[in-house]
């Protein structure tokens, strides 16, 4: 097994070459004296040491430890209690958090290459602060002072933990059935009853007090999703001068056994009557969850670029190594038995593959990235506007993309491997395990697309696509030169196609709302290729323009990895526009019972 | 907890009404397995993999194998398993009558093997290890082996391996280090380590015999070198029983992705008595040709966990309540709707649909063409029939393969969070799954065989053989209106099939690097385009039987319908991989070793 080296050398090239961040950061009031290209980098050299040398090597022994339940009690694998406090003595869990309550205010372009080494070397650990990021999100966005103040401190400093408690047996998409109920008490509290399943991290050892933001409906609340609220359960109560208090009714019943991600403890949480407090306004739970979810959800599909990079490590590195048959053109290291298994076309073709997909992702994330941070900080109303629509429309393609992405890429990683893929000791099975949580959780792949095409498209009749649209057009344009054509003209072409098919189911979705549901899924995948042809244009044109200063051949690997991208990857935007066009009419000639 | 049910009603459609098993049998001498004796053995079949051997699966997977000092045991209730289906004969249907067997034809025990495995597909291992072992015996084996050995194999009182894979080699088997140094009664010495051996070692029976790849001690480097033996667990006794131990150990077991209830064995061969089989240094040959039995039974395994899959996610699929249809509440007095009436969930399902029963189809296909290899009397069919396998056999390995990863995934997926919990039985399907696109020749070695040994060492010849069905076929339904513009596509992928090999084969002339360049997306290809065949044969038999008049209209609607759904939604891919593989090496191969 390949050790885990954060990919430092291709982050700096996508943030500070490819899209020169620090560039951004200067122009945003609020970042500007926040951070420079000079701390950026010594933050991005110390991320990748935590994660390489503290984190990575608790990978393989806390999927085969898993975490434990033992009586409402969970303990996580060995080495991850000491791992995540050094994690958050780091500062790292408070990363992206609000200065005013103790967090370092980073913006989200550089917290997105953090959050890609910390999935890449341990996703189960990645998810213990991952989730308490999300919960910091929500409650600073919509908690009231005393709340913001009596925990958000704690909690950006790793001392408490968070959860997000959704789910129910019975709804996970269909968040408007849920049952927990919220009952108001004198003093201005709630007690929250009710059952909470597949709860992350909802209970372990790593914190000394767990804060729980949890759906529930008070009585007299309308049925559906408008009848929603947002509560703070905490495992221990906090008294008035902050120091730990009663421990509340809210206990893990048992923890899930799942296909990977085996040391995060995936929790049944009973609210027992349990003390909570109001998040935001009554009845307006579910929005104040959706106000943080675009960063939760890029969060979440960068889980599925940190897999597919230490897939690809290892992957290429035994590609190196292993000695398997001849060259189709002949002995390429005739001294040896045979010639490594990099030299087989078939090879190369899975980790070009998956080369390209990563770093195409990487380069997406980023961007993304950066449309949340001009979203958030920008003070001129236009490019506000426009880095808002442009993070409402790409949010859900960066999730559910990057995870399909991952799975593949993960895949191509075992099979690389051979039979040695299989067996576990080797990594490559566990990392397509682990990578597969990421299509279904934070809203499937297949809700995530119904998002783009309908609220996010259809909706509006193509309006933030067309923002899109144009940025890219705009680019084609401007790098019209001849050097560039292999990669603007396809890139043209792709940009057209994607507008044709977008009118035309926003055309057909008048008279027949399934042709929404019906498209959904393949038109973000064709989108998912055109947006990285876009990313992979960009590239290619730093590439190009150091050419002349490329030493090791790094950008000449840029540059052909661009073209194998176009050449190979980006043609399968026709066969799924094919299957676009066809419409939802093959989908519903069956009845159920035909089925 | 999943269950399965054999899905007797799609068996019987493929192989009554559409590949009609039964003309066939007779054509071949095979009457015995008239329809009733067909009907009887696959109502037993389904009970006997839906009840006993479905219910193991799960289970098995939890516990696992273990090994105590070299003794592998099996989980609880695989051995009582193993003797019932022993005692019931399901291992020796198809093995010779001389042996033991019952005689019936190959096709028969291919659809009895996909219950057996969709049911529990680390089970079927066991006696599908067997059953190639036997094969390769039976072939190659001299009177005097085939009676000693046969007659235990084939009933399944013992089983048998295939001991190919060693540390240093799995594709590469030219590059083999066990050894074999003759003895002078005749037998040779056996030593060396094999790895990744499926039941090398286990307790459901009273010995195993292995087949072991070794070289001479002069024999010549690389492929032509190896030579095949026979290893018993336990010697043969003067009469044939079990009688003193070999000396030949499990190391260990591998801890796995999946398919964990099969034993899968570090083999140490330590001066192990064993018996050449065929000819000295033409192991691999004597390998090879029982491998399009063996890829064929490995393809299928893409369909049996698929079929699994599909079984649990219908269910859950009509069970499962979840927001309300884009057009309206369909069950207003409920909560909200069952996921079915989703169309993103009906994409998925019906994906799983259209791939499993293609695939059914052309396992059956394949399976018929087994029979006429082996059964037929006239020569000239028995070659053609031989043809046609070495053309389909890497593409049923392959495709079957990949398209049963994607359908277990999608099988999953319908179930949202539950499908990542174990309890459910959907991780597990893609887990075991997984391990089909890489043993038995991994996928990319099926893509290399096809394209550079079979059609293009063929000059075209075995892809023509096969392209002359589709066109008669399509030719054959020239009038049909309802499926005109299927029939159309069909002969039009039919003849770019010719065109983009016409293509490649030009490019390999300068440069051989363009083989495995476009191998993998040429077999991708190749089975969209085998799988929109046997759609339209289906749907047209089942246009037949609804013009017919028929009690089972839902059945051949269905059957009509989801050949649509292929065509307009899964068909389209065929053309990504021709772009693909249109781009050639270049993009492929530029780079150096160090740039990636
Ligand atoms: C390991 C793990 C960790 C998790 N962590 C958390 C957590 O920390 N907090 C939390 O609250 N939850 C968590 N979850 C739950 C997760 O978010 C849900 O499983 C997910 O949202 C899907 O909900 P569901 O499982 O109820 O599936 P369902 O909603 O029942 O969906 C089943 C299938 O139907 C499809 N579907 C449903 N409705 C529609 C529709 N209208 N149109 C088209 N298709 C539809 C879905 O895409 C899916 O394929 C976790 C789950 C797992 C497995
Ligand atoms: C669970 C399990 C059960 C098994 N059961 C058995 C068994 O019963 N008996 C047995 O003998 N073996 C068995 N195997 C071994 C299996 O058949 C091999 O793993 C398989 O053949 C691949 O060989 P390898 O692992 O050495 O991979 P390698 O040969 O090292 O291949 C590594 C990668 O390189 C690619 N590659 C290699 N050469 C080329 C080339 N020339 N051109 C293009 N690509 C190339 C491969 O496709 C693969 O992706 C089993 C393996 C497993 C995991």
């Amino acid at each position: 097994m390949a050790d885990y080296k954060a990919p430092l050398r291709d982050i700096r090239f996508v943030l500070n070459e490819v899209f020169e961040a620090d560039a951004l950061w200067q122009s945003l009031p609020g970042l500007d004296g926040a951070i420079d290209a000079e701390t950026a980098d010594a933050m991005l050299e110390e991320a990748g040491k935590i994660t390489s040398q503290t984190i990575a090597p608790l990978n393989r022994s806390g999927d085969e430890e898993g975490a434990q339940w033992n009586a409402g009690e969970v303990t996580t694998p060995s080495g991850f209690k000491a791992a995540f406090k050094t994690y958050a003595e780091g500062g790292w869990v408070g990363l992206g958090g609000n200065p005013e309550y103790g967090g370092l205010g980073m913006p989200k372009t550089l917290g997105v290459q953090v959050e890609e080494m910390v999935y890449g070397a341990n996703n189960s650990f990645a998810l213990y602060p991952a989730l308490t990021a999300g919960c910091c999100l929500a409650l600073d966005a919509h908690g009231s002072e005393e709340l913001k103040q009596a925990y958000l401190p704690n909690m950006y400093a790793g001392i408490w933990s968070g959860t997000m408690c959704l789910t129910e047996p019975h709804c996970g998409t269909d968040l408007g059935i849920i049952r927990t109920k919220a009952v108001p008490e004198a003093d201005g509290s709630y007690l929250v009853t009710g059952t909470k399943i597949f709860i992350t991290g909802g209970e372990h050892d790593l914190t000394e007090n767990i804060i729980h933001l949890v759906l529930a409906k008070l009585p007299d609340a309308p049925a559906g999703p408008k009848g929603i609220s947002l509560f703070l359960v905490p495992k221990f109560l906090v008294n008035e001068d902050g120091s730990m208090g009663e421990r509340n009714p809210v206990n893990c019943g048992s923890i899930e056994h799942k296909m990977g991600i085996k040391g995060s403890a995936t929790c049944v949480m009973n609210f027992d009557s349990a003390r909570g407090y109001l998040v935001g306004e009554v009845n307006k739970g579910l929005n104040a969850m959706f106000t943080m979810m675009n960063y939760e959800r890029l969060s979440i599909g960068i889980q599925g670029i940190g897999c597919s990079e230490a897939s690809y490590q290892s992957a290429v590195d035994y590609a190196r190594e292993r000695i398997q048959s001849r060259a189709p053109t002949g002995a390429v290291q005739p001294e040896k038995a045979a010639d490594p298994i990099i030299v087989h076309p078939d090879v190369r073709r899975m980790l070009l593959t998956m080369k390209a997909m990563t770093e195409g992702s990487r380069a997406f994330s980023t961007y993304v990235g950066m449309q949340l941070d001009i979203s958030k900080y920008a003070d001129e109303p236009e490019s506000k506007k426009k880095g808002e629509d442009l993070v409402a429309l790409l949010t859900p393609v960066a999730k559910a993309f990057f995870t399909d992405v991952g799975l593949e890429n993960c895949v191509h990683g075992q099979q690389v491997f051979g039979g040695h893929g299989y067996i576990r000791e080797w990594g490559q099975e566990q990392l397509v395990r682990d990578v597969r949580i990421a299509q279904i959780y934070e809203g499937t792949n297949g809700i995530q697309a119904l998002d783009l095409m309908g609220r996010k498209t259809v909706a509006n009749g193509g309006a933030f696509f067309k923002v899109f649209a144009e940025e890219v057009r705009n680019f084609v344009t401007e790098n019209s030169a001849d050097a560039m054509a292999e990669f603007v003209q396809p890139l043209a072409k792709a940009i057209a196609n994607l507008e044709e098919l977008t009118a035309g189911v926003i055309e057909r979705s008048k008279s027949n709302p399934n042709e929404v549901g019906a498209a959904s899924v393949e038109y973000l995948h064709v989108f998912g290729y055109t947006a990285y042809a876009y990313m992979w244009a960009k590239m290619a044109k730093v590439a190009l323009s150091k050419a002349e200063a490329d030493e090791i051949g790094f950008y000449s690997a840029k540059l052909g990895t661009a073209k194998f991208f176009f050449q190979r990857l980006l043609p399968r935007i026709h066969s799924l526009s094919e299957s676009v066009n066809a419409g939802s009419e093959s989908l519903y000639e069956l009845d159920a019972v035909q089925f | 907890m999943p269950e399965y049910k054999a899905p007797l009603r799609d068996m019987h459609f493929v192989m009554d009404e559409v590949l009609d098993f039964a003309a066939s049998y007779e054509a071949y001498g095979l009457e015995d397995a008239s329809p009733d004796l067909v009907n009887a053995i696959l109502e037993e079949g389904g009970k006997f993999a839906g009840e006993v051997l479905a219910p193991l699966n799960r289970t098995g997977d939890e516990e696992g194998c273990h090994i105590d000092d070299g003794v592998v045991t099996t989980p609880k209730g695989f051995k009582e398993a193993y003797q019932q289906y022993v005692d019931n004969g399901w291992g020796s249907m198809t093995g010779s009558t001389e042996y033991g067997g019952q005689g019936l034809p190959f096709s028969l025990g291919l659809v009895i093997s996909e219950m057996v495995a969709s049911a529990n597909y680390a089970f079927s291992m066991y006696p599908g290890l067997s059953h190639g072992c036997s094969a390769a015996i039976s072939a190659h084996g001299t009177q005097e082996q085939k009676d000693q050995y046969l007659s235990k194999l084939t009933p399944g009182t013992w089983t048998g391996t295939m001991c190919l894979t060693e540390p240093h080699c799995g594709t590469d088997l030219g590059l083999i280090k066990t050894r074999a140094v003759p003895e002078s009664d005749g037998s040779y010495k056996i030593t060396g380590t094999k790895i990744f051996i499926s039941c090398g070692e286990h307790d459901m029976a009273e010995n195993i015999v292995h087949l072991v790849l070794a070289k001479l001690p002069d024999a010549p480097a690389g492929t032509k070198g190896i030579s095949l033996f026979i290893v018993p667990k336990f010697l043969l006794d003067a009469n044939g029983e079990k009688g003193e131990r070999n000396t030949l150990k499990c190391g260990s077991i591998e801890h796995k992705m999946g398919i964990k209830a099969s034993a899968t064995c570090v083999m140490n061969f330590d001066d192990a008595t064993g018996y050449l089989i065929g000819e000295a240094n033409k192991g691999l040959n004597c390998m090879f040709t029982m491998m399009n039995h063996a890829r064929l039974g490995t393809g299928m395994q893409g369909l049996c966990h698929g079929e699994a899959s599909y079984q649990s996610a219908l269910v859950y699929a009509k069970d499962r309540l979840q927001m309300r249809s884009l057009t309206g509440a369909k069950e207003p007095e409920k909560a909200a709707d069952p996921i079915i009436v989703h169309p993103d969930v009906r994409r998925m399902l019906l994906t799983m649909k259209a791939f499993n029963e293609g695939n059914r189809a052309l396992t059956y296909y394949t399976a018929q063409l087994l029979d006429q290899a082996h059964y037929s009397k006239d020569e000239g069919e028995r070659a053609n029939a031989d043809a046609l396998l070495a053309f389909l056999t890497p593409i049923c390995k392959a495709f079957m393969t990949e398209t049963g990863m994607e359908v277990t995934s999608l099988g999953m997926q319908v179930f949202g969070g539950h499908g990542y919990i174990r309890e459910w039985g959907q991780e597990q399907q893609m887990r075991d799954c997984r391990i089909a696109p890489i043993y038995e020749g991994t996928n990319g070695i099926q893509a290399l065989d096809l394209l550079g040994r079979k059609v293009l060492g063929s000059q075209g010849k075995l892809l023509s053989a096969f392209t002359k069905q589709v066109h008669k076929f399509c030719q054959a339904n020239e009038g049909n209106s309802q499926f005109a513009g299927e029939l159309a596509k069909l002969n039009q992928l039919n003849t770019q099939w010719g065109e983009i090999t016409q293509s490649i084969a030009g490019r390999a002339m300068q440069n051989r690097e363009e083989v495995g360049a476009c191998s993998m997306d040429f077999l991708m290809f190749s089975g969209y385009v085998i799988h929109a065949f046997m759609w339209l044969k289906m749907a047209i038999v089942a246009q037949q039987q609804l013009a017919a008049g028929t009690s089972e209209e839902d059945f051949y609607k269905a059957k009509v319908a989801t050949q649509s759904f292929y065509f307009k939604r899964l068909l389209p891919r065929a053309q990504a991989h021709v772009e693909a593989l249109n781009s050639g090496a270049d993009s492929l191969m530029d780079m150096t070793a160090e740039q990636f």
